[in-house]
C-alpha cells in the first residue's frame, strides 16, 4: 500500500479543517507488529488492534488525542511455542489481562512526524511510555481527502516494567512495537 | 526372551541397552541444554530432550513391569558379600531416580504453561500446575538428581566393568543370553 505523509498538512491546514475530528478504527485493516530478541534471532508477531479512539487536531496538533486498546488474548507470533509463552502466566497473562491499553497524555510536533505520549498498561501496570507517531493517507484516496487515514506508532517497551519477566534468560526485556491502525472519520 | 534363574532374557535385555543409549544421549544433552544460547536453530533440542525423556520414563516403567512378569536373574556372588549388597542398592537407588528424573522434568515443563510435545506431534497433558514455584521446585529436583543419578552410574558402569575383569560374567549376561552352567 502507498502511504502519503500528511503530518506536514497538520502544521498548515487552512482553517476551515482545523476543528478536531474524531475518527474510528478500521479494524479488519489495522493491526499491531512487535519484534523482540531471541539469542542470535528475533522473536516477530502481531496482534489485533481492539480499539482505536481518535480526536485529530490538524489545527493544534497538540490537541489530538489518541486512545488504542490492544487484543493480547489474539496475539500471534513466530513460531506457536512463543505465542503460547507471550500470553502465558509469566508475560502477558492474557488470561488476566487479555487487553494492552495505551492513553495519549500530549501530542508534540516534530520535523518528521510527531511524538505521542501516553500511558500504557500491560498486565494491569501503568507506565508512562511515549511513541513515534506518522500520519498518513490511506491509498486510494486524493489529496486533501482526510477522511481515511493511517496512524502508524512506533516505540519500545521494557517488558520487566510491567512484570512480564518471563524467559529472561531466554527472551530480550526489550519489545518493539508498530502499531498500523487505520481510521476513518466519524460522520 | 524371559529371564531364568541365571541369565537374563532378550526382552530385558534390549530394554537395558536401549534405555542405557537413551540415558547417556539424556545427560548430553541435557548437559548441552544448560550451557548453549537458545534461538531458533536449536529450540528443537528441547522438544528431543523431552521426548527422550518420556520415551525413558516408558521403558523403566516398561522394564519394572516386566520384572514383575519375569524376576531378574540374582546378582553373581555370595549374597552377602559388600559388593552384592552395594550393587543392590545401587540398582534400586536407579531405579528410583530412572522415575524421580523424568517426572521432575515433567513437572517442570507441566509448571511453564507450555505444551508438552512427543515427536513434535502429540501434546502430553500437564502433571503440574502452571507455577513459578512448582517451576523452580521442580527444576531444582531434576538437576539435582540428574547429577546423583550421573554419580549412581559412574558406581553402576564401574561395578559392572570390574566385575568383567573379573570374568564373573555379571556384565556379559547382559549382552548376550550366556551358556546355562
Amino acid at each position: 500500500m502507498r502511504l502519503i505523509p500528511i503530518l506536514a498538512l497538520m502544521l498548515t491546514v487552512s482553517p476551515a479543517l482545523a476543528a478536531p475530528e474524531v475518527y474510528h478504527l478500521q479494524p479488519d485493516l489495522s493491526s499491531v507488529g512487535f519484534e523482540t530478541d531471541f539469542g542470535p534471532d528475533k522473536i516477530t508477531g502481531s496482534m489485533p488492534v481492539a480499539t482505536a479512539d481518535l480526536t485529530l487536531d490538524f489545527g493544534h496538533v497538540g490537541s489530538s488525542k489518541v486512545a488504542v486498546t490492544l487484543n493480547a488474548a489474539g496475539a500471534q507470533a513466530s513460531f506457536p511455542f512463543a505465542a503460547q509463552a507471550m500470553k502465558g502466566p509469566k508475560v502477558l497473562d492474557t488470561a488476566e489481562f487479555p487487553e494492552i491499553s495505551f492513553v495519549s497524555t500530549g501530542v508534540k510536533a516534530e520535523a518528521q512526524g510527531a511524538t505521542v505520549s501516553g500511558n500504557i498498561t500491560i498486565r494491569g501496570v501503568t507506565q508512562p511510555a511515549s511513541f513515534h507517531a506518522e500520519i498518513y493517507r490511506q491509498q486510494g484516496t486524493v489529496e486533501g481527502d482526510l477522511s481515511h487515514l493511517t496512524i502508524r506508532l512506533t516505540g519500545a517497551v521494557q517488558r520487566s516494567d510491567f512484570g512480564a519477566v518471563g524467559w529472561h534468560d531466554m527472551v530480550g526485556d526489550q519489545v518493539r512495537l508498530d502499531i498500523l491502525a487505520r481510521i476513518e472519520r466519524a460522520n | 526372551m524371559l529371564n531364568d534363574a541365571t541369565r537374563f532374557g532378550l526382552v530385558s535385555r534390549v530394554i537395558h541397552w536401549a534405555m542405557a543409549a537413551l540415558i547417556l544421549g539424556l545427560l548430553i544433552l541435557g548437559t548441552k541444554l544448560n550451557t548453549m544460547q537458545p534461538g531458533l536453530a536449536n529450540l528443537w533440542l528441547y522438544g528431543l530432550h523431552k521426548t527422550m525423556g518420556l520415551t525413558a520414563f516408558a521403558l523403566v516403567l516398561l522394564r519394572l513391569i516386566w520384572h514383575r512378569i519375569s524376576p531378574p536373574p540374582a546378582p553373581i556372588g555370595p549374597p552377602k558379600a559388600w559388593e552384592t549388597r552395594v550393587a543392590k542398592a545401587v540398582h534400586h537407588l536407579t531405579y528410583a531416580l530412572l522415575v524421580l528424573i523424568p517426572l521432575a522434568g515433567w513437572a517442570y515443563a507441566s509448571a511453564t504453561g507450555l505444551d508438552i510435545m512427543f515427536a513434535d506431534r502429540w501434546v502430553i497433558p500437564p502433571i503440574a500446575p502452571v507455577s513459578v514455584a512448582w517451576e523452580n521446585g521442580a527444576r531444582l529436583a531434576h538437576s539435582v538428581l540428574t547429577k546423583l543419578l550421573m554419580a549412581v552410574l559412574v558406581l553402576h558402569v564401574t561395578g559392572a566393568l570390574r566385575r568383567a575383569v573379573k570374568g564373573d560374567g555379571t556384565l556379559s549376561r547382559m549382552i548376550w543370553k550366556a551358556q546355562q552352567d
